[in-house]
């Protein structure tokens, strides 16, 4: 027998399967109560404003100090490979 | 108010009017009895635009049962099928506005039903791998003879919905619903909104990729 009868004998024995019976009715209407998320307290929006400022600052702030630190151990780096290379 | 209805109320849906001359022009809160049901279905809808809550609870009963059936074949696990389901009809009201009576409510909640089950497919694809199909176990099952007939109908249903899983979901759609549901080009571009020679191509490529999963490797990777 060839596989798309295979298939086709399988599928109508599947056709007869009873799916299992369910009842979505007040979840659906629950959901849809619940509706769109409340909208946010004033309190709440001030500290999301602060939250995104401190993020707003930190990020270029954090950068800044990356570089200044390269810089600053930079002499520091070259003294420490002169004694290594002393050493050997 | 019972605050289960507020939302519904508070947002009752915008041109949601069927244009069916068959839905009741005056009495607002007549209710159809449930012996019409395509007329039942235009006036609930009518009414759930309305702000009626009891009216769409009447719709989810009406037909949750084709939905929890078309959607068995999309996922066996009966907690996210009832999930599936619960999707749909939330989708279903949330486009309520869409629907204009001119065919049965049925159908059109079917193509919802069909894109719900298809879109949690490719989200499913996107997150793993199929399974490795076992050919050994497909042999076995089916036999040289195609016999088949050992199996019940939910083993079988099981060992075909583990087949079209090793493919795409492109193709496990178009299969399903040409295999299982029985749908004819038509229905099946009507369910998917594809056109007609969009589904005879489909059609073909994902036979052609079903028949070389079974005669050669028994494993395919979804894409």
């Amino acid at each position: 027998m060839k596989w798309d009868q295979k298939i086709e004998r399988l599928a109508a024995q599947a056709r007869r399967e009873s799916p299992p019976r369910v009842d979505v009715t007040c979840r659906v209407l629950g959901a849809l109560t619940a509706g769109p998320a409340e909208p946010l307290t004033v309190t709440e929006r001030l500290w999301l404003c602060l939250a995104a400022a401190s993020s707003a600052i930190a990020v270029p702030v954090a950068a800044a100090a990356v570089l200044l630190y390269t810089r600053s151990a930079q002499p520091l780096h070259e003294i420490a490979e002169a004694i290594s290379w002393a050493i050997q | 108010m019972p605050p289960r209805e507020g939302w519904l109320l508070k947002h009752p849906l915008r041109a949601a009017t069927p244009t069916s001359g068959d839905v009741a022009a005056n009495g607002v809160d007549a209710v159809v009895p449930a012996a019409d049901p395509g007329r039942a279905d235009l006036e609930d809808v009518r009414l759930t635009g309305q702000g009626d809550a009891d009216a769409y609870r009447r719709l989810v009963e009406r037909h949750q049962d084709h939905v929890a059936r078309i959607l068995w074949r999309f996922d066996r696990d009966r907690g996210v099928h009832e999930e599936l389901v619960q999707d749909v009809f939330v989708e279903a009201y949330l486009s309520l506005s869409q629907y204009r009576g001119k065919a049965p409510f049925e159908h059109w909640l079917t193509r919802i039903t069909t894109r719900v089950g298809y879109r949690y497919w490719k989200q499913k694809a996107r997150q793993r791998r199929a399974q490795p199909f076992d050919l050994q176990k497909w042999e076995e099952a089916t036999g040289s003879d195609g016999a088949a007939q050992g199996l019940e109908s939910d083993e079988a249903a099981e060992l075909l919905h583990r087949v079209f899983e090793q493919l795409a979901p492109r193709d496990r759609l178009v299969l399903t619903l040409r295999y299982l549901e029985q749908c004819d080009v038509l229905e099946t571009a009507r369910r998917t909104g594809w056109t007609k020679t969009m589904v005879k191509v489909q059609t073909m490529r994902a036979r052609n990729r079903l028949r070389k999963l079974l005669e050669q490797s028994g494993t395919e990777w979804i894409e």
